[in-house]
């Protein structure tokens, strides 16, 4: 029987004050940013059981799982500068970076393209306070409107974006031609940004 | 925001969303380079996707996990490898000290389950070894290395499966060993008891939550309350 697992603070503290741990996040990667052996230590300890489930829900094996999210932290200790200049939330900045890393390992067995760019990504245009709080009450919105796209649909964002399948694969898996289902997701995409931004 | 996304917005969000392949992720992959707009689409998507972990589980790395990740980044620990070998046996005989000491303490035969651990952080410079009484409820802890910075203070943090972490109490500046009662609710826990020990400003955490250094935690499985 799965158990939910916490860590110090666990990750349910971490959504409930938000507020306290967002900067409290911030000012880790911060000093991560400066060399702070301790503070990646405390970061560690405050993403890494989150970071894993991105993970092991991405390779599905445990072991590979652990290395795809050493490797996320590796990332995250060698780009800590580049977090202020990229408009993420502390978060979604290290869940996106352990999933694009894990998605790379799934895909590397195969050969293909990487999709992580920690590294060769610009500056994006600051956001401001008001902005940022928009896109975190978007970002609770995600659910309920995936609930309101029709079943392949949402299917298929899913299996995009939690299995790393690209439109090829989406494509074989509900048997459509590779234009249909780019239009199906297209479509799931402009519905999605509709709803979350009501 | 109710206007169709134009081609650009597409490309961004079919990259936060990981479909794209070939010349479509190259172009991806340039844009975000060069592109400080398309960058910023790209994060907003990141931003409202993020969402889907949210019903992902945590699950806590094993602890080697961090030991090797410390490795790869900073290099051997100070301690050299030679020596690697001495800290089980210096632990496991702590244990049986601070066990001994325990039972000998308590001046009767251990009527209750007895639980011993360790906490370590992963850098190597500090050691608490713990002794769980489930006859009195109580956490018996020793320092064998290292404690809390100047001005703070350590703190002990424990809780139950799928519960958040609470404070157990403060430790005594100066002293060895403490012993503190468990919570109503620590005390209550079946299953995997979890201790933790961090470093805070004086008079312990403001927040209720771990506010310092967290120096590391430690799974007691198995824990049977003695209710």
């Amino acid at each position: 029987m799965p158990r939910k697992r916490y860590i110090f603070p666990s990750w349910g503290e971490l959504t409930a004050t938000m507020a306290t741990d967002l900067s409290h996040l911030e000012n880790l990667i911060a000093k991560c940013a400066l060399g702070d052996q301790k503070a990646f230590s405390a970061l560690y300890d405050a993403t890494s059981a989150k970071l894993l489930g991105v993970c092991i829900r991405v390779l599905s094996e445990r072991a590979e799982a652990e290395d795809a999210m050493q490797e996320a932290f590796v990332k995250v200790w060698n780009n800590a500068n580049r977090y202020q200049v990229t408009g993420h939330s502390p978060m979604t900045w290290l869940i996106t970076i352990a999933r694009n890393t894990a998605i790379d390992r799934l895909r590397a067995k195969k050969g293909h393209d990487d999709l992580s760019t920690v590294e060769e990504r610009i500056a994006a245009p600051g956001r401001s306070p008001e902005q940022s709080a928009i896109a975190a009450s978007e970002a609770q919105r995600i659910m309920g409107c995936l609930d309101e796209l029709e079943g392949d649909k949402r299917e298929a964002v899913i299996g995009a974006y939690l299995d790393g399948q690209r439109y090829k694969d989406l494509a074989a898996r509900f048997d459509v031609p590779l234009n249909t289902m780019r239009t199906w997701l297209r479509r799931g995409l402009t519905s999605l940004q509709e709803c979350m931004a009501r | 925001m109710t206007e169709q996304m134009n081609d650009k917005d597409m490309l961004a969000a079919e990259y936060a969303l990981g479909v794209l392949e070939g010349d479509d992720l190259a172009r991806a992959l340039s844009l975000l380079a060069s592109d400080q707009d398309f960058a910023a689409e790209v994060t907003a998507w990141e931003m409202r996707l993020v969402g889907l972990n949210d019903d992902i589980d945590a699950v806590t790395p094993s602890a080697g996990a961090k030991a090797a990740l410390n490795t790869r980044l900073f290099g051997a620990q100070k301690s050299g490898a030679w020596m690697s070998w001495l800290w089980p046996v210096a632990t496991l005989a702590a244990v049986f000290v601070a066990a001994f000491l325990l039972i000998s303490d308590l001046q009767q035969p251990a009527g209750g389950p007895l639980y011993t651990a360790e906490i370590s952080s992963a850098e190597g410079d500090f050691r608490v070894i713990a002794v769980v009484d489930k006859t009195a409820n109580e956490v018996i802890l020793t320092k064998t290395l290292g404690g809390a910075p100047e001005g703070r203070v350590l703190q002990v943090w424990a809780h139950g499966p799928g519960e958040p972490a609470e404070s157990v109490g403060l430790w005594t500046p100066g002293a060895t060993t403490v012993r503190l009662a468990l919570p109503p609710r620590i005390a209550a826990v079946n299953g995997v008891l979890t201790l933790g020990m961090s470093e805070e400003p004086q008079g312990g955490s403001v927040t209720g939550s771990p506010s310092g250094r967290v120096f590391g935690t430690v799974d007691i499985p198995g824990v049977v309350s003695a209710l």
